[in-house]
């Protein structure tokens, strides 16, 4: 396989999977950010509504299903499964009178909230529908970058499965051939990448490995990026920490005490993690054929934009570095 | 003042809830380890279909059924585990059900349903919950622990019920399907111009032979569910009732935290009560804010004890850098609890720099879980 560098951003929809809680907004916002800076045009698409990738940004949640722009190259927008179905029937029912009256239906309501995997299928629906969409006044496509801030690995891989599952369900007809577009988007390398994220830890890592197999194997993905987020590299060894530990043992009690003892066991912290990060590293570099990136943990009373911008000048360092190594020292 | 510990003898089910990557799954377990030591005969339910909590507990494959857990420590049989198998337990649903082996066949062999069970997202909700309700009325267990699927909205498994039985009992079935198959059908489709449109529409997207399928589909299973109404009333009432405890898992990150406060409202309007908090993998402060040391003063101080040969100003900013992320947490958490009523127990779980996937590791979690 050829090294991603900045080809990267060839691919018309990059996914940002992992477990949750590992950081896949920050990624995918970071992404953004690169992209952006790289001349693409690009929308982060972010699924279930919650509006973490615009507050991340520094926006207010804008409408669903809306794309909102943030600057010059970059927008965001939210995507939820009942709004894009009421989107798609806009289209396909082109009465408008029809159209309110099954929209307003409590049928149709009780349907849409329950009808299985419809919602799956339609959020899908709507991210190919922005990853293929043509503007009309320049004849080009709106978007040269979609980056899809996909829900939690569990869900994630229901997500991703839900055009399969259709297609195979209903193989003719409308809803059996649009299906089999979504396949064709997902699986095709040339179009799409799924970039993982995760922490070098145990249960993120275990879940990454069985990502990792279920869209090689299953779903047949083609794979981007792995992003090891939040790792930790003490700058000292722990023959510093275990020296401290000795003068402070002989040490006479005195006011700054609670501080030297406080720096021990920090830095027998920074140690633990950096010993646990580097095993898991280690795990991920034997098992996972993927081109990795790590990014170090931000160190900060809060989180913001700021860090967002300092992971993406990182990731745009090794983009455009040349690929040699399977993993990338990401400095902040 | 009330504990964790209350919280789990008082109860009968106890459910895990909050987004992704907190800690639920550990918490749950250990939990429910805490409980199997006093003695209560413990069940911990997982649903997630990423086998953490297997990872947790240390056992490799746990299946749809029941397992007890053999631990140093442990009394025997008091912990049992179990992990929702999505596929499983539907074709249990089915079995158990099934108003005749035809339909049960029927319904197993149909194409439709083998997708749904495997694939169709949603589903796995609603089959914890019926799951949790069955070993509740079984009786086997003196505590249930729950731990909820990892979804970004942890709302989705308190609707999922409401959701399906809307979807099963309030006509859907009888207005979308069976007329197809009825002889009303062709008058109603002059009769009715709304639904006459949306079913030539639905002929051509999806090809009449996948919608026959569709529609046998829920022709047997709406037979599968009569009297499900009552089902769902009963799981309501379960979710209420006043031996359930919702414990709230979070950590001290700005959106994690967003989404908690969001949950504790919905939870308080949908009348269901959170007991408890667990703040998960928490930082905190040295320092009070008068006595806060820069770098350049933890590294004169370091020096000057230790001499020249450590790395005092790398060992300083280690400190410094621990401290600010301690401030942030402190600050964020503070905020929390402040909009907590007086009776929600909190707890805080420091940030430990091991894996807690083993029995230890779940029983180390205990002195701050469960601190006086």
């Amino acid at each position: 396989m050829k090294p991603l560098s900045a080809a990267l951003f060839d691919r018309r929809l990059l996914i940002v999977a992992g477990k949750g809680g590992v950081g896949k907004t920050t990624i995918a916002c970071a992404l953004g950010l690169v992209a952006a800076q790289f001349g693409k045009r690009t929308l982060i698409a972010e699924v279930d509504g919650a509006g973490r990738a615009a507050h991340l940004l520094g926006m207010a949640l804008g409408e669903i299903g809306k794309p909102q722009a943030l600057r010059d190259n970059l927008s965001v927008m939210s995507v939820e499964g009942t709004v894009a179905l009421a989107e798609y029937l806009e289209i396909v029912v082109p009465v408008k009178r029809v159209l309110e009256a099954v929209l307003s239906s409590r049928v149709y309501q009780y349907f849409v909230a329950a009808a299985p995997g419809l919602k799956e299928l339609m959020t899908v629906g709507k991210i190919w529908y922005e990853a293929e969409r043509v503007d009309p006044n320049t004849g080009r496509r709106a978007w040269d970058v979609v980056i899809l801030d996909a829900p939690a690995t569990g869900h994630s891989l229901q997500y991703l499965g839900m055009p399969h599952a259709a297609h195979e369900v209903f193989r003719t007809g409308i809803v059996g051939r649009e299906s089999q577009r979504l396949v064709d988007l997902l699986t095709d390398r040339t179009r799409t990448a799924v970039n993982l994220v995760t922490t070098a830890e145990e249960m993120p890592v275990n879940e990454t490995l069985e990502m990792y197999k279920r869209l090689r194997d299953e779903l047949h993905m083609p794979l981007g990026y792995l992003f090891i987020n939040r790792t930790h590299r003490a700058p000292f060894s722990t023959a510093d920490a275990d020296r401290l530990e000795q003068r402070l043992a002989g040490l006479p009690e005195a006011r700054t005490r609670p501080v030297l003892d406080e720096a021990l066991r920090r830095a027998r912290e920074e140690l633990g993690w950096t010993a646990i990060n580097h095993a898991y590293i280690e795990r991920l570099a034997t098992q996972v054929d993927m081109p990795a990136v790590e990014i170090p943990f931000a160190f900060v009373e809060e989180f913001g934009l700021e860090q967002v911008r300092g992971i993406a000048a990182s990731i745009e360092a090794v983009l455009l570095r040349p690929a040699r190594r399977t993993i990338h020292h990401a400095r902040p | 003042m009330l504990g964790l510990d209350d919280i789990v003898q008082r109860h009968r089910v106890l459910i895990c809830a909050g987004s992704g990557g907190v800690g639920k799954t550990t918490t749950a377990a250990s939990l429910a380890v805490r409980a199997a030591l006093q003695g209560r005969r413990t069940m911990v339910m997982t649903i997630d279909p990423a086998k953490r909590l297997a990872n947790a507990l240390g056992v490799t494959a746990l299946g749809g059924v029941a397992a007890a857990v053999t631990a140093d420590g442990i009394p025997r049989g008091m912990l049992s585990a179990m992990m929702l198998d999505q596929k499983g337990a539907w074709d249990q649903l089915v079995e158990r059900h099934a108003p005749s082996p035809e339909i049960r066949d029927r319904i197993l062999a149909n194409r439709f349903y083998q997708h749904l069970s495997q694939s169709f997202a949603g589903s796995q909700e609603y089959m914890a919950i019926e799951q949790l309700c069955e070993l509740h009325d079984h009786g086997a267990y003196d505590l249930i622990v729950v731990d909820t699927p990892p979804t970004r909205h942890a709302l989705d498994f308190l609707e999922a019920p409401r959701r399906i039985a809307d979807f099963l009992d309030r006509g859907v079935v009888k207005w979308f399907v069976k007329p197809y198959f009825s002889a009303s059908w062709a008058t109603m489709r002059f009769v009715n111009r709304t639904v006459g449109f949306l079913f030539r529409r639905l002929e051509e997207a999806t090809g009449i032979s996948a919608l026959m399928e569709v529609s046998e589909f829920f022709t047997s299973m709406s037979g599968l569910f009569q009297g499900f109404e009552p089902r769902v009333r009963r799981v309501y009432a379960l979710l209420r009732s006043p031996e359930t405890a919702f414990v709230l898992v979070a950590s001290p990150e700005e959106q994690v935290l967003r989404e908690a406060e969001y949950f504790c409202r919905k939870v308080e309007e949908l009348h269901m009560p959170l007991r408890g908090v667990v703040f998960n993998r928490v930082h905190r402060e040295l320092a009070a804010p008068r006595q806060r040391l820069s770098t350049e003063e933890v590294k004169r101080v370091l020096a000057h004890a230790l001499g020249a040969a450590l790395p005092a100003a790398r060992l300083a900013e280690n400190f410094t850098r621990y401290e600010a992320l301690g401030r942030g947490d402190g600050l964020r958490l503070e905020a929390f609890r402040r909009q907590l009523g007086r009776d929600t127990v909190v707890a805080e779980v420091p940030n430990f720099n091991s894996d807690v996937h083993s029995m230890a590791g779940l029983q180390a979690m205990h002195p701050f879980l469960f601190a006086a």
